[in-house]
């Protein structure tokens, strides 16, 4: 009918009042926008997530003290468990026989020289032999470290390209000695650069053999045991061993519960999942409030429309025009307006995505589906807040109407 | 017979108190009739207008457009019978101010459903028929008083209704403009269209070939207007 006549009259009333149009249509923008631009970072984040952080740690499982914490109950429980040793570890070498490696774990941070080059908080890994396969690092230059240097306690490292070249610049690091916290130790690999995640660098670290790192750094305390399973199939089975052992050392009770934790790369993804769980939610918290508050916005501007132009409406009454003919025209105005609310916010959102992961690591994808999703919200707000106002001026008495001043 | 009306009454409900605009109103019109309805403010009139003209319904009593009972039906029935049958011509000529000379006249068929290219095409045939042949893409803002009248009465006779329903068409004008509006309502009328004019200017309602005086809600006279003040110079009526 006069739909194209209804558009114009919304898109020319935007254009008249600019100021008014972006201050009514702010909501409807800050809500569509926020929508977008969170379903394109977690989708984006998925698609990155299940690339990087599975496949980089596939098939392995950690064995700590601690396992994964949810609560500060849960933390001082697990406060009182026996340390996780180095001879849990060779325990678990020797007993798992679905696990193609076992390694001893710990973390340490601190500075490193060279020479006069002083690189400040930098990780400090203590690995048993294997760690290459478990953490997936690959040798640029010297070698890896062994199950002798271990043994031996040996002061050498492998180096991370950042520390390398922060260090070292242009001079070749491997057999240079360079001093971790107090202590000095010789450099005998550098390893392939592997890259941001989450814009977190992975290459800015020392690993020295883990019962160096016990020697020098951790004399008691906890460690890790990272157990990387034959393949996909085994890692249960793998993960049941690991379990009974650790319960066998322990002089566990059947029933009793684990006096360590087992943290599998589920965990972290299941971890992820509430994470961006809760993130969804916040976003729809956020979008809803804009919305409502976006929709009430239209539906005052409407209803300022429709009491303006009550001898409008009164005109066009008197010249043939049904309720339902009035109900259209401001129903097409309202979702007109909210509409551009909503072209504007699929476009700030996406831009605020693809921005932000064009500066950062943060990935960020712009899906059909989230624009559809936009597009399908600010047309409900048109359409649900612009009810209201519509009715209210498909009721109208005629004669009323058109002796509106 | 166009129209019969038959003791008609029109009660309001103003506070606690029933303000009795209509009170037992016959009134026959035919087809091709020019008559004009008098009488002062509160007489009436305006009420009669509304309800003839299908934006207000009778308390009691019989409204027959064209043989159809008018009283029974719902406001989209009535909305229709506008569209159709009545063409409205204010005081105020109620154009829309943002639409330009030929989209206002082209409202009415927007409404009763016709094609673009058909209603375009009806709309730019009557606007130069009023002689606003030039003017089509003005805005009403852009128009004379004159002008903007004859836009309205473009927009009254562009479906061709049964009715031309003019309430004090020439209230807002000059006397030489008003003049020559009152030319145009002649020619209406002479082309075979029911002129109803309400007024409550004599010189205006001279114009018409029956006046109908109102007051107090009834009809106090109905005459056929002896002496007809034609506008048009030297022209013979052409049903004559």
């Amino acid at each position: 009918m006069n739909l194209r006549e209804s558009v114009g009259i919304a898109l020319g009333g935007i254009r008249a009042n600019k100021l008014r149009s972006f201050l009514t249509l702010l909501g409807t923008i800050i809500g569509v926008a926020s929508v977008i631009a969170v379903v394109s970072f977690v989708e984006g984040m998925n698609k990155f997530v299940t690339d990087k952080l599975l496949n980089a740690g596939a098939n392995v499982f950690v064995v700590d003290k601690y396992g994964f914490i949810g609560s500060e109950e849960a933390f001082e429980a697990a406060r009182r468990r026996p340390d996780v040793t180095l001879d849990d570890a060779d325990d678990l070498r020797l007993g798992i026989r679905n696990a193609s490696m076992v390694v001893g774990e710990a973390e340490g941070n601190t500075s490193v020289h060279y020479r006069d080059h002083v690189l400040k908080g930098v990780s400090v890994h203590g690995r048993g032999a294997g760690y290459d396969v478990v953490d997936d690092i690959a040798i640029g230059e010297g070698r890896h470290l062994t199950e002798f240097d271990d043994r031996r306690r040996e002061p050498v490292c492998v180096i991370g390209p950042e520390v390398a070249e922060e260090l070292f610049a242009n001079v070749d690091p491997i057999g240079h000695r360079i001093r971790i916290g107090v202590q000095d130790f010789e450099v005998v690999g550098l390893t392939q650069a592997k890259g941001k995640l989450f814009g977190i660098t992975q290459d800015r670290f020392v690993t020295i053999p883990v019962r160096t790192f016990q020697k020098f750094f951790q004399e008691r305390g906890s460690f890790s045991i990272a157990v990387k399973s034959d393949d996909e199939s085994s890692l249960p089975l793998a993960e049941q061993e690991a379990r009974n052992i650790m319960r066998a050392r322990r002089h566990q009770r059947p029933g009793q519960p684990d006096l360590f934790g087992i943290t599998t790369s589920e965990t972290w993804l299941e971890l992820y999942h509430k994470l961006t769980g809760g993130i969804f939610i916040v976003t729809i918290g956020v979008a809803a409030i804009s919305l409502l508050v976006g929709g009430i916005v239209i539906m005052n501007i409407m209803l300022v429309s429709v009491t303006e132009r009550t001898r409008e409406i009164g005109i066009r009454k008197a010249l043939g025009a049904r309720r339902h003919d009035i109900l259209a025209q401001f129903l097409v105005e309202s979702t007109t307006l909210s509409l551009a609310g909503g072209v504007i916010g699929i476009l700030l959102g996406a831009g605020l995505a693809l921005g932000v992961g064009a500066v950062s690591p943060l990935p960020a994808a712009v899906s059909l589906p989230a624009v559809l999703l936009g597009v399908i919200m600010s047309t409900g707000v048109g359409v649900f807040f612009g009810s209201y106002p519509a009715v209210r001026a498909a009721r109208l008495d005629p004669i009323d109407a058109l002796r509106h001043e | 017979m166009l129209i019969a009306i038959q003791d008609l009454h029109r009660v309001y409900q103003v506070g606690d108190q029933e303000v009795r605009a209509l009170d037992g109103v016959d009134l026959n019109i035919d087809k091709n009739e020019y008559v004009a309805i008098m009488g002062p403010s509160g007489s009436g009139k305006s009420t009669l207008m509304n309800i003839l003209g299908c934006l207000d319904t009778p308390s009691q009593g019989s409204y027959r457009l064209k043989g159809l009972e008018i009283g029974k039906m719902s406001d989209d029935e009535l909305a229709r019978i506008r569209n159709v049958e009545i063409g409205f011509v204010f005081q105020t000529f109620n154009l829309l101010p943002r639409a330009d000379a030929l989209h206002n006249v082209e409202l009415p068929l927007v409404y009763a459903g016709a094609k673009h290219e058909e209603r375009r095409a009806r709309a730019k045939e009557v606007l130069t028929t009023v002689g606003l042949g030039d003017r089509m893409k003005h805005r009403p803002n852009e128009l004379s008083g004159g002008q903007r009248q004859r836009v309205a009465i473009a927009r009254a006779l562009v479906n061709r209704p049964s009715i031309i329903l003019a309430d004090e068409p020439t209230g807002n004008l000059d006397s030489r403009t008003g003049e020559e509006i009152m030319v145009a309502f002649e020619n209406i009328w002479r082309q075979g269209n029911t002129v109803i004019l309400v007024t409550h200017e004599p010189d205006v309602a001279e114009h018409a070939r029956r006046i109908v005086r109102m007051k107090d809600g009834r009809i106090e006279s109905d005459t056929v207007n002896p002496n007809p003040r034609s506008p048009a110079p030297a022209s013979p009526p052409a049903h004559a």
